[in-house]
């Protein structure tokens, strides 16, 4: 048994509504399918509504002269001759009605944006090679004119060179991804920025040094994996950094665990490998998560589990080049470090002018989690490991 | 004073009204011999018209069927001509002819795939609602009221020219004779002796105009003696008089005699169309009066009278087929409707760029309204 919405037929020939007349059953009487059930006034003539359903009428929703519009539930019966399609029909259509109900508008096509123009119009259209839905109408009703048509091409001939060369690329797969996610970054996290730059001489001196050994291991040593070391220790001392924002609870969540995220730009589009609890791995292992996750990136290879659980995230740009740039936060992590190109650049050191390697940093942070203060403090620190290779390096299994 | 030679076509017949039964089932004269088999039949088509008529009221009730023309009141008529046919010949209705359609044979599950225009309707739900099945020798009804007279004229004179045996038979209403149609249609008919059998369903309502606003003339029969067509004049709610003047008719056209209009005189019962109020335009009382002379009671009277029908028997007849044609109609309603494409078919060979972008639209208004939880049928 179920029960299910009998709405006022559409009895045709632009009849929209109807004003109950009569009710032939009450609550608790016992219908048969086809059996008269209401009288209805229309604009055109008074008409016998026949049940659709057999069973019993649970309650009638349409007082005596009230004006029904077509598509308005009017009774409500409880059957078991309907089947279960009919009865998920019906809830549909009930659905339906109520939308139109509390709409109070013309209920087919109403939704649709229609293109309203006569043939004549459309031929012209087509022959100037004008489309329609771009043209605003100004005739009765939105009705595009000849005019419209006409005006629209003159205008559009200034553009014609761009609008001929336009290309139109789907928004799918990664990309569309991509773009879902960013537009959320932007919408719900109010981002700020702190950019530091970083001397490197001292570190990639000392890469030079741990080559030989990084080789013997099977691992190519680039810059990045020392960044990942400096930000994961860093982090550690700035647990916030590591977090995500509950809004409806109105709870910072601190991640115990540091899963960085490396943005890779592959052939499909930007790609964000983890390295999970990199805050445990040594730099070699690091370095080798790194190359493993990039080329299985742009191979398109990588699981599910590498590309979920970042809790912070490094876009490493400046592989590519670009002096400096600034990151959008991948939801829901607090921050995402932005490594710019390396430059080779005089500095002063001591009183002197010498060549040093400086790269830009950029934190983009998400002002609801962290302070400004916090946030630079972070990449102050960040900025002194790597300006002090010792500091990164000194401990137990950091270089494994 | 010169005495005008006689006109070789009956005055009298057209003027005057001939009837085999009266409202009561007595016969009022020499009765025709009809097989007992055949009288029954008559009698069995008229019921499962009207029960099928009062179908396709309620179905049109419930939002099922677009647009009805209910037949109630006519039956003798459209039953009585049209068993005068030959399965080879050729009917071009009006609107409101369903007992004419199931002696053609189409079945009532056949005329409902065509009111419910389902997935089985083979016009695709095109033309007027019920009309026209090619298997039978129906061609569709156009809704302009006269279109089919010319349509018909036109049939049995290539019939003629071809030399074929076929003889073509059409059905208006009063109504129709104002238009230009019947006037081309009748005099065509008449010079060319086409083999055409015209069948006037005078239902004393053309929608709300009542036939003495639609001419002067005394009858409607009579207009053909002006095309050199006889024109006869029948009680057209007595099937026995319908038939056997239909008969003649029909034979006089295969004997290439030419033409005949009938007018038979009826009365529509109930609205014009499911869109129409009766109310408003004409009285209780007539309609009351006209009550007591419908076909189908007075038929069965003359039936039982004579020993054709015992007791029951109507009944059962009745009980029957409303039985068989509700669960018809339980069938037909579970069947699924034409999808919306077969809108563009049959037109052009190629669907025409505006069509293909109106098809789009269409589509794309489906597909929305199917995304907004709107049912789509």
């Amino acid at each position: 048994m179920a029960v299910v919405q009998v709405k006022l037929p559409d009895i045709g020939e632009g009849i929209a509504e109807g004003e109950i007349q009569k009710w032939l059953v009450k609550e608790g009487d016992t219908v048969k399918r086809f059996q008269p059930i209401v009288e209805v006034l229309t604009a055109k003539a008074t008409v016998e509504i026949p049940s659709p359903y057999s069973g019993r009428v649970v309650r009638i929703l349409a007082s005596e002269g009230e004006t029904v519009r077509v598509g308005q539930p009017i009774i409500e019966i409880e059957t078991s001759d309907a089947s279960p399609k009919t009865v998920e029909e019906a809830a549909e259509k009930s659905v339906e009605a109520e939308v139109e109900h509390v709409a109070g508008q013309e209920p087919r096509g109403k939704p649709v944006q229609r293109v309203r123009a006569p043939p004549s119009v459309r031929l012209l259209a087509r022959r100037l090679g004008v489309d329609l839905s771009k043209v605003k109408g100004t005739g009765p009703r939105g009705i595009i004119t000849k005019r419209d048509v006409l005006a629209y091409a003159e205008q559009a001939k200034s553009v014609e060179e761009t609008v001929d060369e336009e290309e139109r690329i789907p928004l799918k797969g990664i990309k569309k991804i991509m773009a879902e996610r960013m537009k959320l970054a932007k919408t719900t996290i109010p981002h700020a920025y702190v950019v530091e730059e970083v001397d490197v001489t001292e570190l990639l001196e000392v890469r030079e040094k741990l080559k030989k050994l990084a080789e013997e291991k099977g691992v190519k040593l680039t810059l990045l994996p020392f960044i990942i070391k400096a930000a994961v220790k860093a982090i550690k001392e700035y647990p916030l950094i590591n977090s995500s924002l509950d809004e409806e609870k109105g709870e910072i969540i601190v991640k115990k665990t540091i899963n960085v995220g490396i943005a890779v730009d592959t052939s499909q589009g930007l790609v964000v490998p983890v390295i999970k609890d990199a805050g445990s791995k040594g730099l070699f292992q690091i370095a080798r998560e790194v190359r493993e996750l990039a080329s299985k990136a742009r191979e398109g290879r990588l699981s599910l589990d590498e590309v979920t659980g970042s809790t912070f995230s490094i876009s490493n740009y400046g592989a590519i080049g670009g002096i400096l740039g600034i990151p959008v936060v991948n939801p829901p992590e607090a921050a995402i470090l932005g490594v710019a190109r390396v430059r080779r650049e005089p500095r002063l050191v001591n009183g002197s002018l010498a060549e040093r390697s400086l790269v830009y940093l950029t934190l983009s942070f998400d002002h609801r989690i962290l302070e400004g203060g916090y946030a630079t403090r972070f990449l102050v620190r960040v900025k002194e490991l790597l300006e002090n290779p010792i500091l990164l390096l000194a401990g137990e299994g950091e270089l494994d | 004073m010169e005495v005008l030679e006689e006109p070789p076509i009956s005055l009298d017949k057209a003027l005057k009204m001939y009837r085999v039964i009266d409202e009561d089932g007595n016969p009022v004269g020499p009765e025709p011999s009809i097989p007992d088999k055949l009288l029954i039949d008559m009698y069995t088509y008229m019921v499962r018209a009207r029960i099928l008529d009062s179908w396709l009221l309620k179905l049109q009730r419930m939002g099922r069927v677009a647009l009805h023309a209910p037949n109630k009141g006519q039956e003798a008529a459209s039953v009585g001509a049209t068993l005068a046919l030959e399965g080879r010949d050729w009917l071009f209705p009006s609107y409101r002819e369903l007992g004419a359609l199931l002696v053609r044979g189409m079945s009532e599950e056949e005329i409902l795939d065509r009111a419910l225009t389902t997935i089985d309707d083979p016009l695709k739900g095109s033309d007027f609602a019920i009309y026209g099945h090619r298997k039978y020798n129906i061609v569709p009804a156009p809704v302009p009221v006269a279109n089919q007279l010319p349509h018909a004229v036109g049939a049995a004179l290539a019939a003629k020219i071809m030399g074929d045996d076929i003889v073509t038979m059409t059905f208006f209403g009063d109504g129709s004779t104002s238009r230009g149609d019947f006037h081309a249609a009748l005099n065509f008919a008449g010079v060319f002796k086409a083999p055409v059998v015209f069948v006037n369903q005078n239902n004393q309502w053309a929608i709300s105009v009542p036939v003495k606003r639609q001419t002067a003339a005394p009858t409607i029969a009579v207009k053909g003696v002006a095309y050199g067509v006889p024109g006869i004049r029948v009680d057209g709610n007595d099937v026995l008089a319908v038939y056997t003047t239909a008969l003649e008719a029909v034979d006089r056209a295969r004997r290439g005699e030419g033409p005949t209009l009938i007018e038979a005189v009826t009365y529509r019962l109930g609205p014009h169309t499911t869109a129409d109020d009766p109310d408003r335009y004409r009285s209780r009382s007539e309609v009351e009066e006209w009550e007591r002379r419908e076909p189908i009671r007075r038929f069965r009277l003359y039936l039982e009278k004579k020993g054709i029908l015992g007791p029951g028997d109507a009944e059962e007849i009745y009980r029957t087929w409303e039985s068989r044609i509700e669960e018809t109609v339980v069938k037909v309603l579970d069947k699924p409707p034409l999808p919306p494409e077969v809108i563009l078919e049959d037109v052009y060979s190629k669907p025409t760029w505006n069509l293909v972008e109106q098809m789009r639209e269409l589509e794309e208004s489906i597909k929305l309204l199917k995304e907004l939880g709107v049912e789509v049928e």
